[in-house]
């Protein structure tokens, strides 16, 4: 986590802060904007969250490791999220899986080498409708095929090479 | 068959009503004829009498709840909105809040009225990207327009509204959880009492309302009690219901049906039947924690009543139809998997009993699985029954269903040394 | 006073009262874990269940969780309770490592006697088990986190009950852990009752690991000899060995819990250096010997110079029996008076304390149901750590609390605070119209003001102070004051720190007498040629180390009894070894005159030291237990006074000659203890000057107890000496840029104490004005004895350290 990041963070949260009766109910807010600047959230992370809201570490690591997407170890440039609720495993959510791990050549929970992908289970998306689904960071794909699945790769590899927003 | 449409009438595909429609289509006349207008006690009593039932799982009489909301007590209350809907297969809330978001503004700030709150809190899953920047968008919108923020229609009446972004975890729709994930602490469930009507956010009182609960109450307070008990096709209901389908059927999408429709309908018609040709097995008619219907099933109206008494729940109304090629012991399996994954940890029955229940279920697919697995799942339920939340007794609720209607398949597990559809 | 049925039999409880608690009043243990009584149900184990037979509800419930109502017919043992119970004990189980081999935690597992009373005895599930990594927590909590059964004790006595901030749960599902953000050293004071709470081995005592097992142990019930509270602990002693202790339960004292000096600090009992055979002129000699060659002189001198020839000093360490052998042998020397603490000023104040309390006293359980404090010139962390638990739990309840005191604030509570010396302020509070002292400003006449209207308005007031930077004229003030708010009917308490376990009961037996001051004055003037010392250490107790030194060489016998290796005994002439607190019976009055047991754990002796590495301890046949000389200070006493008795003649003696100690005749160990009927004395008291002021270019030094390193116990003690912090000076930052300080800079400290250079240590928190330096034994701070309240002192910038 650089300076930078941090001047951003700090400019972003402190009015807001100023103006909050209970400041601490920020802090999966902050989270976030630490994720949507970094990729995760790093111990640093943490404790910035800390220092601004007038918290202890803990207190905020005990938040950051109860939930799901927030990631405090290093991930790739997009995180695939891929369903495996009951909705989609009905439609085919395996083969949608193993594709995946072929063609990125990782695990779940693993990262491509090249540091792009890091491919993780999610719960239901509320995409039940369009099973089976994925997320690749916060964009959403339904009614996923294998052929899809490779265009969709295609397209979010170009668009991390860009530098692109996740 | 058509039936009448009252969320979703101002649906488009695609789009998302701006405040600009919302208006032409009739949007803010409920709030308008109520704020300033309608004594707060007359607006709680008319959703009373409308026999609203909470859409957010439990089916918890709505105008009850309000009355026991401490709504002249002096100092700061709350009125939250969840909008967590991570339980499996429903999706409801998001298609009626990517539709159409300032009903909810609307029924928040109605609701607000009715019980004496000055700020709310809508709770929005992490995933749940658009129906953030819908609500953010019609939030601006509603307090550029005057709807809300501090002299709402210039009235005395003030209501601030904030959208709260989540991180991810099912239990924060357990209303006390979602409070603590609110506050910012670890969002484990609250003991209960006290109830949060007496000690919620911060300590003070609050009422956690579902999305389409609270979208209903424009619409009651513009057409009245009657008008909404008229909409449920069997007596004692009341009101439309969304049903948001997925599984093996043809048309896995979102209908708004009168409460009552039959199952039959919801699947044959609205569904378009299930995928190739094939025959209906099981559904999970209320999202994954309420217990499977079989095809007997099929002509059950879906509604609290007649699903209590069939020995499941309306749930979420999030409807999971199985064809006869699946394995209810594999579904159950990946059911269950989700709530172990998705437990907070804080009691022992959710946190250690299910991933258990998740090791009995794999043997059975493995085939390692004999008589004796066999009576220990059976027992299971009791047990984990006991959980301090619903969260555990919701996964005991496929569990039971599975137990109940397909003890077959399991003694089928048993006897033929593992899955016989070719699972794991 | 509900009455309801449990398991057949009726039982009454108080309103509000739960199934289980009432299950607890007829001595049906129903199994839990979360659920604690300090700590209260939480409902997250659910091991608890029962079922209800009738009353308002029915079914399966969780008596931590069911309000005990009229009515209720209750069964501990209907299958569907067993049922759930062994359940819940499978769940556990499954991921619970089966290291119970190399568990620490072994024999006093509640996870192992739970598992074999719910009847879980077959491992039915074969899959894989969770594990977590381990975190290093520092030298006193080993954590073992695989054998957690997430019952969530930990993070809430750490947290919730004792105000910690560096320990919380982490994770979610079947992956909950609990500890710090990173590794490192527990800062909490109160960090050691993590190993008491929890239920299995996730925390266990990492200073005696692999040591012992429970049933390898002695223990008797015991009473913390680390300060004045009287705290109730458990010794635990193997082969000789003091290995660890653990919290009682002590309903008026601690409660359950006890601090990290009190839980880490017993190892001076096995210090190698301690005194463990008679010694005189340099020589190793038996007791008799020793003895007769002792009387003989002390009775010589007595002869030949008259009573005042022989001095006798003794200090709030010393038990009760020992100070009064003490006054016996006086009384056998002719009448020589006792000098009750080797620090006049601390002296005068527990004196003062003692002949005025009457009923105010209040205790630890009288703090934590307090609905208004005030701590004037208290620092509970180096006094009395427990009384800052107490207070806390008041807080948590709803009570206020003020703070007078300069020094920063490190309380585990919010509090308003005035940053200035009580005196003023109490002497403003004891006035009948209780107007605030001059020299305030505004923000601090309101805060006084607010202080003082919410101390008349509560209905259970309690003022709170420390002798030590009171004095004997703050003491008094502070009585003063808590009369002044006391009504008819409604009385003010006051619970006041003191220096020893047994300060008060010192201060009992010799309320007037000589202080240690006159006491070095008659050794100055020739007058007295001898002094026995009871547990005592002028040299490093004294605010004058240089003068007390120079009195000591001029004696003609100094005799020591000790079981520390002081730095008196080591000048002494004769050393006389006595038994630490764990190794003999006997009695303290802690500082709210409760008159409190304890028994001994085991024999004193040599620990034998098992090396672990396959050698065989030494094979030597000898009739005696090496090193078992040591005996008890009264016993030694009494021997030397040639009048040997046995200690419930003593008890017995002092009953009758002290009826304020009638109680002691049926004192039992581990029992409730006695609060002593108290009258405060009526005799008219010449009001003690206030202290000397502090002149231009001058701060005002404080030198004050830390938690570790300035107790003379526990600062002997091999686990806490580590953990120690480093002696330093504190000043506030705007002294320290006068000074031309800066933080971690060398300054040259001159004071009466001493003259010391210390690295300075900023310290916001500090009143403008004030230096504070911690005492520690065995570096430059031995010598700045606590106790002393402010004195002058120079700062300026130092050459090397
Ligand atoms: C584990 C669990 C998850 C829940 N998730 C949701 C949810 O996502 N949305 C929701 O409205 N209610 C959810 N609920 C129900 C809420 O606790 C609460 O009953 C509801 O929000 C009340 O609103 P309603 O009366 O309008 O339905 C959940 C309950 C449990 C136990
Ligand atoms: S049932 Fe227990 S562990 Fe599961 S989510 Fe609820 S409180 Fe948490
Ligand atoms: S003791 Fe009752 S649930 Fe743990």
């Amino acid at each position: 986590m650089d300076a930078k990041l941090e001047q951003d963070i700090r400019a972003e949260f402190e009015p807001q802060i100023r103006a909050c009766a209970h400041p601490q109910e920020l802090v999966v807010h902050l989270l976030r904007a630490i994720q949507r600047e970094h990729g995760w959230v790093p111990d640093e992370g943490v404790e910035l969250a800390a220092r601004l809201l007038g918290l202890q570490p803990i207190q905020v690591e005990e938040v950051a490791t109860f939930y799901d997407k927030i990631y405090r170890r290093p991930v790739g440039r997009r995180v695939i999220h891929v369903c495996d609720s009951i909705c989609c495993w009905s439609r085919g959510e395996q083969e949608i899986r193993a594709h995946l791990e072929a063609r990125l050549g990782i695990r779940l929970g693993e990262t491509t080498p090249d540091g792009v992908f890091t491919l993780l289970p999610t719960c239901c998306l509320g995409a039940c409708g369009r099973a089976p689904a994925m997320q690749v960071g916060f964009r959403l794909y339904g009614e996923l095929t294998p052929d899809r699945v490779d265009r969709i790769l295609d397209e979010e590899r170009r668009a991390a090479g860009q530098g692109d927003p996740p | 068959m058509s039936h009448p449409q009252v969320l979703f009438a101002r649906r488009r595909p695609g789009q998302t009503v701006s405040l600009e429609t919302y208006l032409q289509e009739g949007g803010y006349q409920a709030l308008g004829g109520a704020v300033g207008k309608q004594a707060p006690a007359a607006l709680r009593k008319l959703v009373l009498d409308s026999g609203l039932r909470g859409r957010g799982g439990a089916g918890f009489p709505t105008g009850q709840k309000w009355s026991f909301f401490p709504a002249d007590a002096p100092g700061p209350k709350y009125l939250v909105c969840n909008c967590d809907e991570m339980e499996p297969g429903t999706y409801k809330d998001r298609e009626l809040l990517v539709a159409d978001p300032h009903a909810l503004v609307e029924g928040m700030a109605l609701a607000a009225y009715a019980l004496g709150v000055t700020h709310g809190y809508v709770f929005v899953r992490y995933d749940y990207e658009d129906v953030f920047r819908a609500l953010e968008r019609a939030v601006a919108e509603a307090h550029g327009a005057g709807f809300l923020g501090e002299r709402i229609l210039g009235t005395d009446f003030g209501f601030e509204l904030h959208v709260h972004g989540s991180a991810g975890r099912y239990i924060l729709g357990e209303e006390t959880s979602l409070l603590n994930g609110l506050e910012g602490v670890r969002p484990n469930p609250r003991l209960r009492p006290p109830f949060p009507a007496q000690r919620g956010l911060f300590g003070r009182p609050t009422t956690v309302q579902n999305v389409e609960t609270l979208c209903n109450v424009p619409h009651i307070a513009l057409h009245g009690a009657e008008w909404f008990k008229g909409l449920a096709l069997t007596p004692g209901e009341a009101g439309t219901k969304l049903f948001g389908l997925s599984g093996h059927l043809n048309r896995t999408e979102c209908f708004e049906l009168p409460m009552g429709v039959p199952l039959r309908e919801v699947v044959e018609v609205h569904g378009g039947g299930v995928r190739q040709g094939r025959r209906f097995k099981a559904c999970l008619p209320g999202g994954a924690s309420t217990p499977y219907l079989t095809a007997a099933h099929l002509d059950v109206p879906m509604d609290f009543g007649n699903l209590d008494r069939a020995g499941s729940r309306l749930g979420t109304a999030g409807v999971t139809v199985f064809d006869e090629r699946t394995c209810m012991v594999a579904a159950t399996l990946n059911l269950l998997t989700f709530f172990a994954r998705e437990s907070c940890g804080w009691c022992t029955p959710c946190r250690d009993g299910l991933p258990y229940v998740c090791y009995l279920l794999e043997r059975f697919e493995r085939g390692q699985a004999g008589r004796e697995e066999l009576a220990l799942l059976k027992a299971q339920p009791a047990f984990i029954n006991q959980s301090f939340c619903a969260l555990a007794q919701g996964a005991m609720g496929p569990l039971e269903g599975l137990l109940r209607h397909f003890e077959q398949e399991l003694l089928d597990h048993v006897t033929r040394g593992g899955c016989p559809f070719g699972g794991a | 006073m509900p009455t309801l049925t449990i398991d057949e039999r009726e039982v009454s409880v108080p309103a509000g009262a739960s199934v289980l608690e009432a299950a607890e009043a007829l001595g049906i243990t129903v199994p839990h874990f979360c659920y604690h009584k300090a700590l209260g149900a939480v409902g997250a184990c659910r091991l608890c269940a029962v079922e209800i037979q009738a009353g308002p509800q029915h079914g399966l419930r969780m008596a931590c969780l069911v309000e005990a109502r009229d009515g209720m017919v209750v069964s501990t043992t209907a299958p569907a309770a067993t049922g759930m119970r062994r359940a819940v004990i499978e769940y556990l189980m499954l991921n619970h490592p089966h290291d119970c081999p190399v568990c620490d935690e072994g024999g006093e597992c509640q996870l192992q006697d739970m598992t074999v009373a719910g009847g879980h005895g077959v491992r039915r599930y074969r899959g894989k088990k969770r594990t977590f990594p381990n975190q290093e927590l520092g030298p006193f909590v080993e954590q073992e986190m695989n054998r957690c059964i997430q019952c969530y004790r930990c993070v809430r006595t750490y947290r919730d009950y004792a105000g910690g901030h560096d320990f919380g749960v982490l994770g979610v599902r079947q992956r909950v852990a609990y500890g710090r953000f990173r590794p490192g050293r527990l800062e909490s004071p109160y960090s050691g009752n993590l190993v008491d709470v929890c239920p299995t081995g996730v925390f266990t005592d990492k200073t005696v690991r692999f040591r012992a097992r429970v049933w390898d142990m002695q223990c008797a019930p015991s009473v913390c000899p680390h300060c004045s509270l009287g705290c109730a602990t458990w010794p635990w002693a193997r082969y000789r060995e003091l290995l660890r202790v653990s919290g009682r339960e002590g309903p008026r004292t601690n409660g359950f819990f006890l601090c990290d000096r009190g839980r880490f600090g017993s190892g001076h009992a096995n210090h190698p250096d301690r005194p463990r055979t008679p010694r005189l002129d340099g020589r190793e000699l038996g007791w008799p010997e020793a003895l007769e060659a002792l009387r003989e002189r002390l009775t010589k001198l007595t002869w030949a110079h008259g009573p005042g020839a022989v001095g006798l000093l003794t200090s709030g360490r010393a038990s009760l029996e020992s100070a009064r052998a003490l006054g016996l042998l006086g009384q056998a020397l002719g009448g020589a008076p006792v000098v009750c603490e080797p620090h006049p000023r601390r002296d005068r104040a527990v004196r003062a304390l003692v002949a005025e309390l009457g009923q105010l006293g209040r205790d630890q359980e009288d703090v934590r149901q307090s609905d208004c404090l005030l701590l004037a010139g208290l620092d509970p962390e180096g006094e009395a750590p427990m009384l800052a638990l107490a207070a806390r739990q008041a807080v948590r309840r709803g009570a206020r609390a003020a703070v007078w005191d300069p020094r920063p604030d490190r309380l585990p509570f919010p509090a308003r605070r005035i940053a200035r010396l009580p005196e003023a302020l109490l002497e403003a509070l004891a006035r009948p119209d209780g107007r605030a002292p001059d020299g305030l400003e505004a923000a601090e006449r309101e805060s006084y003001a607010e202080t003082r209207a919410a101390l008349q308005a509560a209905e259970r007031p309690v003022l709170l102070g420390g002798a030590d930077l009171l004095g004997p004229r703050g003491v008094r003030l502070l009585l003063a004051a808590a009369r002044a708010l006391s009504r008819p009917g409604r009385a003010c308490g006051l619970s006041l720190a003191l220096p020893g376990p047994d300060s008060f009961g010192g201060a009992l037996l010799c309320p007037d007498g000589p202080d240690a001051d006159e006491l070095l004055a008659g050794i100055e003037a020739g007058r007295v040629r001898a002094l026995v010392c009871l547990e005592a250490d002028p040299l490093s107790e004294h605010p004058d180390p240089a003068r007390v030194a120079a009195a000591l060489g001029r004696l003609e016998l100094l005799v020591v009894l000790d079981h520390l290796p002081t730095a008196s005994a080591a000048r002494a002439h004769a050393v006389l070894p006595t038994t630490a607190a764990a190794e003999m019976d006997g009695a303290f009055v802690n500082h709210a005159g409760r008159l409190q047991g304890f028994a001994r754990v085991y024999s004193a002796g040599l620990p034998i030291r098992v090396t672990g590495q396959g050698a065989h301890p030494p094979r030597e046949f000898r009739p005696d237990t090496p090193g078992e000389l040591p005996q008890p200070g009264w016993a030694v006493l009494a021997a030397l006074a040639g009048e040997p008795v046995e200690l419930g003649e003593l008890r017995a003696e002092l009953a009758r000659s002290e009826p304020r100690l009638a109680g002691l005749a049926g004192l039992v160990a581990g029992g409730p203890g006695v609060q002593l009927a108290l009258e405060p004395s009526a005799r008219e008291r010449p009001d003690t000057p206030a202290e000397p002021g502090v002149a231009e270019g001058e701060l005002a030094l404080l030198s004050v107890e830390a938690l570790f390193g300035s107790e003379p116990l526990s600062a002997r003690a091999a686990p806490v000496a580590g953990v120690a912090s480093e002696d330093a000076l504190a000043l506030c930052p705007a002294d320290a840029a006068r000074l031309g300080l800066g933080e971690g800079e060398p300054a040259r400290l001159r004071s009466a104490l001493g003259e010391a250079v210390l690295p300075v240590r900023l310290a916001p928190g500090l009143a403008p004005g004030f230096a504070l330096v911690q005492r520690r034994f065995g570096g430059p701070l031995e010598g700045f004895a606590p106790g002393g309240g402010p004195i002058a002192c120079r700062i300026e910038k130092g050459g090397a350290r």
